[in-house]
């Protein structure tokens, strides 16, 4: 049985996410046979996304809370949730996607040596240029950052017409300052911490894609706990991610808020650039189903959708 | 041998092409080259072991101590056998740390590009960690009987470290100052740390493996490629040609010329020592020329080799940033005026210096002089151009420009000069660079696997607390700074410097307010220091090699200068304005 619990993450030491994880380890801590220790090492000390998944098949770690980006190492099914741009109206819809795609989710997980503890989503992705954008066509004359790594992503920005500029984030900045870049998809929150807002002052409103993630644990470990531990580290780690869910949400209009005193211009969407924007984007759908997002995966959000919407 | 070279040469040739290529491509057309960033980060894995391999089988990992050369007869060969074994058994403890990093990975079936899996690529650090496994036991003696014995030693090591860790830091220990590559100290205090611990030594590789694919790491290899072909063609007697004729007349004119063309080369090769090897023999006459004395001379060429670690595309620069996850265009705008600081005060000291003379018996200054050999050196000193134009251009990400200036050294120096053939030449400089890299990516690969365990063993965040708890002011902490640095500077190579101390530096700067760019100068000024200091400082080393004097020689001959240089370094650390103006008025 373990004694110690080392998780890993890219959220920052102090913040509320952070404190919430915490609150959760105490409980761990608490939990009937158990006296678990839980260890969390803040701000991407143990590397990337990427590098925690691995540390994580060779149990240095044996937790993580991941994004996306991360959770596609171990399946990349999870891509279904954040993946296709434009795909989700409202949290509503992200949050009614995920719960009902969560026993299909978990199960391929587990079939990987993962075990979800909880999902949740940091609200959504926006737009940030140096030029107002309403409509594509405003976006396609400058250009906009996508993450290297993300072979995927900068093959589909190129194939939608756009400017795309594969760089890190820790260029992001500069690359804005020297004109590398002029447009940036990012969340409010990131726009605001990495000040990219000061010299891509224009945010749409557009609701991108939202910014999903969870906790993940390894199987070894989590089999290796009584079943009375494994329901108690369950709830606890249910009621953190409910709570990061709905502290992001707030963070993400705080943020806005706070950028918009220091000069931020926000447009909003517009139904006749929304249809353009749809347009455009679901032109590429057939690209992404199969490639980006296993088929199977990409049909039953869009089966799932329908439902919601009916 | 011939494969490992054709291999280093044609991936080299790749790391050039494909950025451009990318960059091309996104200009003109839109499109680019599908997985372009995987396939570059991956080519870079594969340089970095190949390189490594290569720097073992010619005997030239780069080491801590060269006392091992010094023993002679029986001493010596025992030392050599009882490095080799330590050496040996800590490539193969890596081996097993590699295969074991492999073996997670293939079980998550990802592909790299085009249908390749990536533990295929991956597979090269285990198999490259054998290859020099072999070949340090090769060097370890010169007969089999004693290769035999390093052999049998190694695997009775492995055995005896697994049961008792302090016996195996002791035998570390011992095998540093016997002369085994560096490398082989930082993997092995480790391997032994994380075993002790109960955690996997597959952290170390996933380390390395995370260090050597970071997205930013091909500049290394490609501006350190562009130096090299400078050096290796007729750059350093163009450029003294070039400076000489115009500062060359001032008073401590040929010390000016030795700190500005010493400044020049050091910014492209990345302080590796080349500097020195490639200028020091063409410096030397012209500072004994203009009524230097010999130790004085001596002192200038092994100060002013370190010269231009701050400026603009160096290689430390670049390593800082990618660790300290600060943007690489801001460590190059920060470095430039503190490096301009120490340039400074290496003509102020050389002027002082200078012994009585005539200076009326020199010719004067001669425009039709200067301006010739401007106009032969006048592709060279474009370089600089070239680099930070296409960066602060806005039109390539610091790889491509990277890559640009790497295929522009190319030109010049087989098109335009014609000093290098195509064929023959560029082959050679392209396994000499590939070497280099190698090596230092081997002690940077495990040094980060060292750091890993500093985090993991939360020694990184408890320093920190303890340091914001004990520590009030932030003036007191910078001169706190300073004087660990110095220590550092004269016990630790600079690369596994960077990657070991760095991350916990910025951890505990940012907490007392400091900005992470001005903490990053500081910190690779005072390693530049290090470089003049013994036990372990390079340029002493290299100078002596060199110039064929005493290590003490050298360090007497430097140490006027290494002072000078020291109160440059305050300066740069209390004044953060000198650090923090450049990339702020970027900013704008
Ligand atoms: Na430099
Ligand atoms: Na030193």
């Amino acid at each position: 049985q373990p004694q110690r619990i080392k998780l890993a993450t890219l959220l920052p030491r102090g913040s509320s996410a952070h404190q919430a994880l915490l609150e959760m380890g105490e409980k761990w801590r608490q939990a009937p046979g158990a006296g678990v220790t839980l260890t969390i090492y803040t701000d991407g000390t143990m590397g990337g996304e990427a590098e925690t998944v691995r540390r994580m098949r060779v149990d240095q770690l044996q937790g993580g809370v991941l994004s996306v980006a991360g959770l596609m190492e171990i399946d990349r099914a999870v891509t279904g949730l954040q993946t296709m741009p434009m795909v989700f109206r409202s949290l509503d819809e992200v949050e009614y996607v995920r719960e009902k795609l969560r026993p299909m989710l978990d199960k391929r997980l587990e079939e990987k040596g993962f075990v979800a503890l909880f999902w949740g989503d940091a609200g959504w992705v926006r737009i940030f240029s140096k030029k107002p954008v309403t409509r594509p066509g405003d976006l396609k004359t400058q250009k906009v950052f996508v993450l290297a790594s993300d072979s995927g992503q900068v093959d589909l920005m190129k194939r939608a017409g756009f400017q795309a500029v594969p760089l890190e984030y820790t260029d992001t900045l500069t690359g804005l300052q020297t004109g590398l870049i002029d447009a940036v998809p990012t969340t409010p929150f990131y726009a605001l911490a990495g000040q990219f807002y000061l010299r891509a002052p224009y945010m749409l409103e557009i609701n991108y894609v939202p910014l999903v993630g969870g906790l993940v644990m390894t199987r070894k470990t989590w089999d290796a706990l009584p079943p009375v531990t494994r329901d108690a580290f369950r709830q606890a780690a249910e009621e953190a991610g409910k709570k990061i869910s709905a502290q992001s949400h707030r963070e993400m209009e705080e943020a806005v808020a706070a950028m918009k005193k220091r000069g931020l211009q926000v447009s909003q969407m517009t139904p006749p650039a929304e249809t353009e924007w749809r347009t455009l984007f679901e032109g590429l759908y057939p690209q992404i189903r199969g490639n980006l997002v296993p088929a199977d995966m990409f049909d039953e959000v869009h089966r799932l959708l329908r439902e919601y919407r009916k | 041998m011939k494969l490992e070279n054709a291999i280093i040469s044609g991936v080299l040739a790749a790391l050039i092409v494909l950025p451009i290529l990318e960059a091309l491509l996104r200009k003109t057309l839109h499109v680019g080259i599908s997985g372009s960033a995987a396939l570059v980060e991956h080519l870079t894995l594969i340089v970095g072991m190949v390189g490594g391999a290569i720097a073992a089988r010619e005997n030239r990992l780069l080491a801590l101590s060269t006392l091992g050369e010094l023993l002679k007869g029986r001493a010596g060969k025992l030392a050599g056998v009882f490095g080799g074994s330590c050496a040996a058994a800590v490539s193969a403890l890596l081996v097993a740390a590699g295969v074991e990093f492999v073996r997670a990975e293939r079980l998550s079936g990802e592909a790299l590009a085009y249908g390749i899996p990536v533990w295929v690529v991956q597979a090269i650090i285990p198999a490259g960690f054998g290859l020099i496994a072999l070949r340090l036991l090769w060097h370890s003696a010169g007969s089999w009987s004693g290769r035999a014995a390093a052999a049998l030693l190694a695997g009775a090591w492995i055995v005896l470290w697994s049961w008792s860790p302090m016996g195996a830091l002791i035998a570390l220990g011992l095998a540093t100052v016997a002369g085994v590559p560096a490398f082989v100290t930082l993997a092995g205090v480790g391997l032994v740390l994380f075993r002790h611990a109960g955690e996997p030594i597959a952290s170390i590789p996933i380390a390395h493996y995370s260090l050597v694919t970071n997205p930013a790491l091909p500049t290394i290899p490609m501006f350190t490629l562009a130096g090299y072909l400078l050096a290796e063609g007729g750059a350093p007697q163009r450029l003294i040609q070039v400076f000489d004729a115009l500062f060359g007349r001032l008073r401590g004119g040929a010390a000016i010329v030795t700190a500005t063309v010493c400044a020049f080369f050091t910014s492209f090769t990345g302080g590796s020592g080349v500097t020195i090897i490639a200028l020091g023999g063409l410096l030397m006459p012209v500072l004994l020329a203009r009524r230097y004395k010999g130790r004085d001379a001596l002192g200038l060429v092994t100060g002013a080799g370190s010269l231009g670690l701050l400026f603009p595309p160096c290689l430390p620069l670049i390593l800082y940033a990618i660790v300290a996850k600060v943007p690489i265009e801001s460590m190059f705008l920060g470095g430039i005026l503190p490096g301009v600081v120490l340039l400074a005060a290496t003509a102020c000291w050389g002027i002082l210096s200078q012994g009585p003379g005539e200076s009326d018996t020199e010719p004067a200054f001669d425009w039709t002089v200067a301006r010739r050999a401007l106009w032969q050196a006048k592709w060279e000193l474009l370089m600089p151009v070239v680099a930070l134009g296409a960066l602060f251009g806005g039109f390539a990400t610091p790889v491509e420009a990277a890559a640009l200036t790497a295929l522009y050294a190319l030109c010049i120096e087989t098109l335009v000069y014609r000093d290098l053939k195509l064929t023959s030449d560029v082959p050679r400089v392209m396994t000499e660079c590939g070497l280099l890299i190698g090596g230092v990516l081997l002690i940077q690969g495990v040094a980060l696997g060292f750091t890993n365990y500093l985090v993991d063993a939360e020694v990184t965040a408890h320093a920190a607390e303890w340091a914001t708890n004990t520590i009030h002011s932030r003036w007191l902490f910078l001169l706190a700074l300073n004087l660990f640095l110095l220590v550092v500077g004269c016990l630790m190579e600079i690369y596994a410097a960077i990657i070991i101390q760095a991350p916990l530096l910025v951890t505990i700067g940012t907490a007392f307010g400091l900005d992470p760019v001005h903490l990053g100068i500081i910190f690779l000024a005072n390693l530049e220091l290090g470089y003049l200091t013994p036990p372990v400082g390079l340029n002493l080393l290299l100078s002596a090699f060199r110039f064929k004097k005493s290590v003490p020689e050298v360090l007497r001959a430097v140490t006027p200068l290494t002072l000078v240089l020291a109160a440059g370094v305050l300066l740069i650390t209390y004044v953060p304005a000198l650090t923090t103006t450049l990339p702020r008025w970027l900013g704008r």
